[in-house]
């Protein structure tokens, strides 16, 4: 191909090519530094900019993500064209070979509250360390701290699961779509906090771990590789309104106060994960309104295998005890898990609903008889 | 001594709430979020926006409807609650919003608008809402029913 490039350009080109061969020239023949003589600086890529003069404001919540979206750089397209890793708003270089994207369609993955719920996340983070009173745990029952290092073990490794869950997917969102791609980091660090938390109460307090998660969910979880919004329907719809289920209710059945705060916190910040799942998938049935079939046919599997799971007496048994305040009361703790469940149920089916996907005709029997109780 | 319920009670808090900077740490911040209250036959409208609750106003009602939620609970419950708080210097094991949300069955944090996504800012900012009526420990509250 022809240099189309200006004489004036093209001059300048060469006089910095045969300054940089003195330059090798004199660096072979001498150690001295002080003979080496410094290229005079190229500035052309100065002018690169695809919008200079910009002047973001920063809002009552200071100068957040979302107030950066001004001129071009607010212009989120409903289909991202670059396949490198080019910032939205950034000048493209011609011939950066391809790095792949996966998802590249706004509606696969956009929501309008991303960029809030990163800012909420950053601004509104605890420190499990410090923030939980710790010293405030007395000892429990033997039985009654099983069950809760039962509780925490499952809590501990499903917030692991949901980091790699994420972190699988995050290579594979576009950059066009930056205000999602943050959001989800602060969820991947939401849980390693959720981790770290759940597994500092099951170490603290004369008890340990106890019995892994049976994982089924979990393995359908790490196995959803049909597609993100897919993928988001069962993390955070279904094991999403589960473990926020349980943030409640541990909240409600708290023994003192570093359990009442852990399982708070928590709770806050799962509700942060749901309204980004809400939002996204609301977003995704209404631009593309076959989603909802996807959706619905997707479901109709992952309530069965969430179904089956709950058939493992394990964590059942662990609630029940905690509800009853040991294995004696467990049978009233059973009352009050079947109606754990049966809030889980609703407010999944609400979630449902409110993404223009609703289940109730669909939902397994077993799972609906819980709204009952 | 500011009178239960009041807007110069709310007034009051948020005073105290505004001021504390501990307030916007260990789970606390920004908060975009309108809340509605109902004691009895009075009702309340509390508008938090970022760092701070920035309005404060009685309202009729049915406006309760603009609010994301609203918490409603008997006069008795709700002196119990700022009772409670008042003792332990913030809620105690038993007091807390979501302890209380959970212990009715209709629950304390209820919606005239049907927007689940609004009602849950109930959860997804709780530590705020709790925060703020933590505050209250630090005022000298009426309770005597007024006219």
């Amino acid at each position: 191909m022809a240099d189309t490039k200006p004489p004036e350009e093209q001059e300048q080109q060469e006089k910095l090519q045969a300054s940089a061969a003195r330059v090798t020239e004199r660096e072979a023949g001498s150690d001295d530094a002080e003979e080496v003589e410094i290229a005079p600086p190229n500035l052309a890529w100065m002018k690169n900019t695809l919008q200079w003069g910009t002047r973001a404001k920063p809002t009552k919540n200071g100068l957040t993500i979302d107030a950066l979206n001004v001129g071009v750089y607010g212009d989120v397209p409903d289909f991202w064209d670059d396949q490198t890793r080019k910032p939205r708003g950034a000048f493209p270089v011609p011939g950066v070979a391809p790095l792949g994207f996966e998802v590249r369609e706004k509606r696969e993955l956009w929501a309008d509250n991303a960029a809030d719920l990163y800012e909420e996340a950053i601004q509104r983070r605890w420190a499990p360390a410090t923030d939980v009173p710790w010293n405030t745990i007395q000892p429990l029952p033997d039985d009654v701290e099983a069950a809760i290092c039962q509780l925490c073990t499952e809590l501990s490794q499903n917030a692991s699961i949901e980091i790699e869950v994420i972190g699988g997917w995050q290579q594979k969102l576009s950059y066009g779509f930056h205000e999602v791609k943050l959001f989800l980091a602060t969820q991947m660090f939401d849980n390693a906090r959720h981790f770290e938390a759940f597994r500092k109460r099951a170490l603290s307090n004369g008890g340990g771990l106890g019995l892994e998660s049976k994982g089924e969910v979990n393995r359908m979880l790490l196995e959803s590789t049909g597609g993100w919004p897919e993928t988001v329907v069962m993390l955070h719809m279904l094991r999403g309104a589960f473990t926020f289920t349980l943030y409640r209710y541990g909240e409600l059945f708290a023994h003192n106060p570093a359990e009442k705060v852990l399982f708070a916190r928590a709770m806050q910040d799962k509700a942060r994960h749901l309204a980004y799942g809400l939002a996204h998938l609301r977003y995704a049935t209404s631009h593309n309104p076959d989603k909802a079939v996807v959706f619905s046919r997707l479901m109709n599997i992952a309530e069965r295998v969430f179904e089956r799971e709950l058939n493992d007496p394990v964590l059942k048994e662990a609630l029940a005890i905690i509800f009853g305040g040991g294995i004696e009361g467990a049978r009233s703790g059973m009352r009050q898990y079947e109606r754990m469940m049966g809030d889980f149920a609703r407010q999944y089916l609400a979630n449902m609903e409110h993404i223009g996907v609703p289940r109730e005709a669909g939902f397994p029997p077993t799972l609906a008889q819980f709204m009952e109780a | 001594m500011p009178q239960f319920p009041s807007v110069d009670w709310f007034e009051q808090v948020r005073e105290i709430f505004n001021g504390d900077e501990s307030y916007q740490e260990a789970g606390g911040g920004m908060c975009d979020a309108t809340m509605g209250i109902k004691v009895a036959d009075s009702s309340y409208i509390l508008v938090f926006e970022g760092e701070e609750c920035s309005e404060v106003r009685e309202v009729p009602e049915l406006d309760l409807a603009e609010a994301d939620f609203y918490l409603d609970m008997a006069s008795d419950e709700w002196q119990e609650m700022i009772q409670n708080i008042k003792d332990n210097d913030g809620a105690d094991l038993d007091h807390t919003l979501n302890t209380l949300d959970m212990d009715r069955f209709e629950g304390l944090a209820l919606t005239m608008n049907g927007d689940q996504y609004r009602q849950d800012f109930f959860y997804r900012y709780n530590q705020t809402f709790q925060y703020f009526f933590d505050a209250s420990a630090r005022i000298d509250t009426d309770f005597t029913p007024g006219d």
